[in-house]
């Protein structure tokens, strides 16, 4: 089974096996779109903060405090698509 | 797929049946019990018929599907059989999505089996169609989980017919 797949490579420590399945769903089945996807989620947020913003730094603290791991990771995958969907360059052929 | 003929596609990218095997590795539901189709106990003008489908689609303002988690979503939303399609969206992220932003029927018929119910070619409509995304990782949840909450709530509505459309 695919879970189970994942869940193998997560006993062998197999991290070559679980990056690249990340990669794959966000690049929908091309991994070198998927490596780029990630990067531009990461380029885009690091944009947003070069000036220095006002941000809600309490609200972060208390995001982190108050959630368990399960839904943090939930979270990162959400921004994940957001800040894609933000950088203007939309690959996916739906829509979140 | 032969990457060519792929490549002829407009809709597809190049590449994308590569690695499907090992996008979704065994992930595919196998049988070893055969399970026959059940026979239509009464003609289709006077049966009660509803719609399942894979295609994300769902009433505005209906929580939207999960689509950004990387083992799935196994819930279904209700789309009552009288919805309008401007009423409707669809949230997915695995299928082109180009046509049926123009006309949902192509993914979803809704009008045409509105139709069919009003010339009495289909008996009637069940209350609700039902919704679902395909993209999910987990045969086990999707068989014994998703796949029998809709079962159920298709046997609660007196379905006669459950016409099955992957997206």
């Amino acid at each position: 089974m695919s879970l189970q797949y994942l869940k193998e490579a997560v006993s062998n420590d197999d991290t070559e096996k679980l990056i690249r399945y990340v990669r794959l769903h966000f690049g929908d089945g091309s991994e070198a779109a998927g490596k780029k996807e990630i990067d531009k989620a990461w380029i885009e947020a690091l944009k947003l903060l070069l000036d220095v913003p006002a941000t809600k730094r309490e609200f972060i603290l208390q995001t982190l405090a108050e959630n368990d791991a399960a839904t943090l990771a939930h979270l990162f995958f959400h921004l994940h698509f957001y800040f894609v969907e933000r950088s203007g360059e939309w690959i996916h052929d739906g829509r979140v | 797929m032969d990457e060519s003929k792929e490549n002829d596609s407009p809709q597809l990218r190049p590449g994308l049946w590569a690695t499907v095997n090992e996008r979704y590795p065994g992930s595919m539901i196998t049988k070893s019990d055969f399970v026959p189709l059940a026979k239509l106990k009464k003609p289709l003008s006077e049966s009660r018929l509803t719609f399942v489908s894979t295609a994300g689609v769902q009433p505005k303002g209906s929580l939207p599907f999960d689509t950004v988690h990387p083992v799935g979503d196994y819930t279904f939303r209700r789309v009552p059989a009288d919805s309008k399609t401007e009423d409707l969206e669809i949230h997915q992220l695995k299928y082109p999505t180009v046509g049926a932003d123009k006309d949902l029927n192509v993914i979803f018929p809704i009008e045409r089996l509105q139709e069919l119910a009003k010339e009495k070619i289909i008996g009637e409509l069940a209350p609700n169609f039902f919704s679902f995304i395909g993209y999910n990782m987990n045969p086990e949840m999707l068989e014994e989980k998703l796949a029998e909450d809709i079962a159920e709530a298709v046997k609660v509505e007196g379905s006669d017919i459950a016409l099955l459309a992957p997206a």
